[in-house]
């Protein structure tokens, strides 16, 4: 690529912690911002913090080449054998708001013979190879054992003639399959998303169950006694995936496979990280410092790469648990992109009682507690001599902003993604979609958006949709990809010249929004 | 830099949702948290540091999950431990033994069994803080090493343990 070849050529200082001033400089001066990988606003001027961080295809290529070929409902009827592919209606283009009656604590409860459980709108089951239930969104899974086992049932019939069951559609309806062995995972939907991006959601749920135990030790285990009641292993652990699901609808970072940063001043920024950088350890591989659901800096190892995967997992585990505001946290966690077959062990802790500041320290000794618990010790004490740990509190106050700041009259939201970074960046909801339904709904509308962007045979790079509620421009080059959401009183024209002025105020602030120069240790 | 300076490792077993942390809340932080149950995860580990005398101990207390998932990670946690604290939560037994008469004799059978391998046995309540301090002054008594008391316990007790400390203890967590 363009942009690497030439962060290549700049003799990098790896003493320095401020970026050279003429790279600088060099950005901002791009002919086309954006255009090219490794120029956009955003982009870092160091190695990537993730792995695989370009592109969406990247992320979903295992999945498809494990489930072989991703259906392609378009593709003459004759060419379709080998797929059970009964499509009955059309997709919905605008998502119907669905009278979700998911509250929150009951949901296992439910009976599952009831119109209540039947009209969720996404339902998700994990199950083993022998049909025995391991967790189900809604209801309990011993009600619902029966309805597995016609699940594998229908997995295993047409197993049997060589085949691999991928999806039913019926009645405004999916039903999406993922065979990871040694589990079987469905997604039953009403949601009008599409194959691709059902199955993208259940490989999460599916990476969330390898986190706790290892694909290793799963094998092991069903290898040993097939119908083993996986349940067991994964008691307690419900909520994790329960959380997941939710995260899957309403946080634009799975979406993107981004993750968005905490905005601070790079100054600050630069001083924690390098606090980060200096307290190591001979086994610690990750220093990762969360502001709630978002990221203030990572410093890895050198040569070592997050997958934004195994982040949001990590995300998810904080985000859904009290439990590591009691004490310092000490737990194994597989992290499946990184390596399936075994565990880091993570230091958990908020650096004080009632902070959002949540320092997660990855290692791969067991035994290491102490050791990371000195590292933490250390970082606080060289933090707490800088102004950078109170400009930090202070950028907590306000962890957002607001789209009124950008200046693009009739622009109520956006999602940008530096695909070079893997970071993104959003403003905060306006009043319009201050309500859950109201942002789920929105998000349902760039799910949409990036279906189309994303198509995999007619992929998009430009789309533009009107409707009575909003007008939409979605944006995709191979350096950014970014979601625009308008007043329907926004024009086209005036949407399509909102994307120049965007990126021009993203890039005026991508010092505070971005991690512009990771760190390594 | 050293390791934080731990005088008595204790680590809490027992079965998840028996109320093992809340036992540790309501000693290291005095309160009892209301709200859905939220399991460990791993395990969490708090320093207590407490006033002996003129000196001050500091009780690592190592808080473990009681999934099955994470047997495999116990072995590091009771390495070195001066006292191990086993929980049971009276509904939990109460939930096995729906019959009043049989569940009192599992009471007595849990007693018996603490004191048969030496174990002290203490009903607590996390949620009321009854017997919690009565309960750690024991362990704190049992578990640190005896130098840490010379200057208190001139007069000559021998409250040195060569081997372990256990402690039964029952959770009312309701």
């Amino acid at each position: 690529m363009d942009g690497e070849s030439r962060n290549a050529t700049v003799p990098w200082d790896n003493a320095m912690l401020s970026p050279v001033d003429r790279l600088r400089s060099d950005r901002a001066d791009s002919p086309t911002p954006g255009l090219v990988e490794g120029t956009e606003p955003g982009a870092v001027q160091r190695s990537a913090i993730f792995y695989h961080a370009q592109s969406y295809e990247d992320l979903t290529a295992e999945a498809e080449n494990e489930a072989q070929r991703a259906p392609e409902p378009d593709r003459p009827q004759g060419h379709n054998e080998d797929e059970i592919d009964a499509l009955v209606g059309e997709k919905s283009v605008e998502r119907r708001l669905n009278n979700d009656p998911s509250s929150e604590s009951s949901t296992k409860e439910e009976d599952v013979s009831s119109e209540a459980w039947r009209s969720h709108k996404k339902h998700v089951f994990v199950l083993s190879e022998a049909g025995k239930p391991i967790y189900t969104r809604y209801g309990t899974e011993e009600a619902l054992s029966s309805t597995m086992g016609v699940m594998m049932a229908l997995v295993s019939f047409v197993e049997a003639e060589k085949n691999i069951i991928r999806s039913i559609h019926a009645d405004g309806c999916k039903v999406v399959f993922l065979t990871k062995s040694p589990l079987v995972l469905v997604g039953v939907s009403k949601t009008g998303q599409s194959d691709k991006e059902l199955l993208r959601e259940l490989q999460y749920i599916y990476y969330q169950i390898v986190s706790l135990l290892t694909l290793t030790q799963l094998n092991h285990i069903f290898q040993h006694k097939q119908n083993y009641d996986l349940r067991r292993l994964l008691a307690g652990s419900e909520y994790l995936t329960d959380n997941l699901l939710r995260r899957l609808e309403r946080d634009p970072g799975l979406l993107l496979s981004a993750v968005t940063c905490l905005p601070l001043a790079s100054s600050a920024r630069d001083v924690v990280s390098s606090s980060l950088q200096a307290a190591k350890a001979k086994n610690l591989v990750f220093s990762i410092l969360l502001a709630g659901d978002r990221l203030v800096t990572l410093v890895r190892k050198k040569d070592q790469f997050l997958h934004h995967i195994d982040l949001h997992l990590v995300f998810n585990l904080v985000g859904s648990s009290s439990s590591f505001r009691e004490g310092e946290g000490w737990t194994p966690i597989c992290l499946p992109k990184f390596n399936t077959a075994g565990f880091f062990h993570a230091h958990i802790s908020y650096l004080e009682p009632a902070s959002e500041l949540c320092l997660i320290l990855v290692s791969t000794d067991r035994e290491d507690f102490f050791n990371m618990s000195e590292c933490k010790q250390r970082f606080m004490e060289r933090l707490s001599k800088r102004s950078a740990y109170q400009a930090m509190k202070e950028a907590l106050k306000c962890p957002s902003y607001s789209v009124e700041q950008v200046g693009i009259p009739e622009l109520r939201h956006f999602l940008y993604k530096s695909k070079s970074s893997g970071l993104y960046t959003s403003p905060e909801f306006p009043e319009v979609y201050q309500s859950d339904e109201e942002q789920e709904r929105l998000m349902g509308l760039y799910q949409d958006l990036h279906s189309c962007l994303h198509h995999p045979t007619r992929p998009l790079r430009y789309f533009y949709r009107c409707s009575e509620t909003e007008n939409l421009l979605a944006r995709l080059t191979s350096g950014f990809e970014l979601y625009l959401c308008f007043s329907p009183l926004a024009t086209k024209a005036l949407a399509v010249s909102a994307v120049d002025k965007l990126l021009k105020w993203i890039r005026k602030e991508e010092d505070r929004f971005f991690i512009l120069s990771p760190l390594t240790y | 830099m050293s390791a934080m300076r731990v005088d008595a490792k204790v680590v809490m077993l027992g079965k998840e949702s028996v109320g093992k942390t809340s036992l540790v809340e309501r000693y290291v932080h005095h309160r009892f948290l209301v709200g859905p149950y939220q399991n460990t995860i791993g395990a969490a580990f708090v320093a207590k540091p407490i006033q002996v005398g003129d000196k001050v101990i500091t009780l690592g207390i190592w808080d473990t999950a009681g999934s099955e998932r994470y047997e495999a990670m116990s072995r590091i946690y009771y390495r070195g431990a001066r006292a191990a604290v086993v929980c049971y939560g009276k509904s939990t037994l109460g939930k096995y033994n729906k019959n009043t008469i049989k569940s009192k004799r599992c009471y007595r059978q849990v007693k018996c069994k603490s004191e048969s391998i030496g174990a002290q046995y203490f009903e607590t309540s996390s949620k009321t803080g009854k017997n919690v301090g009565k309960f750690y002054w024991q362990l704190v008594v049992s578990a640190v090493p005896s130098e840490a008391f010379v200057s208190l316990e001139e007069t000559g007790v021998d409250l040195d343990q060569k081997k372990d400390s256990y402690f039964y203890t029952c959770c009312h967590n309701n």
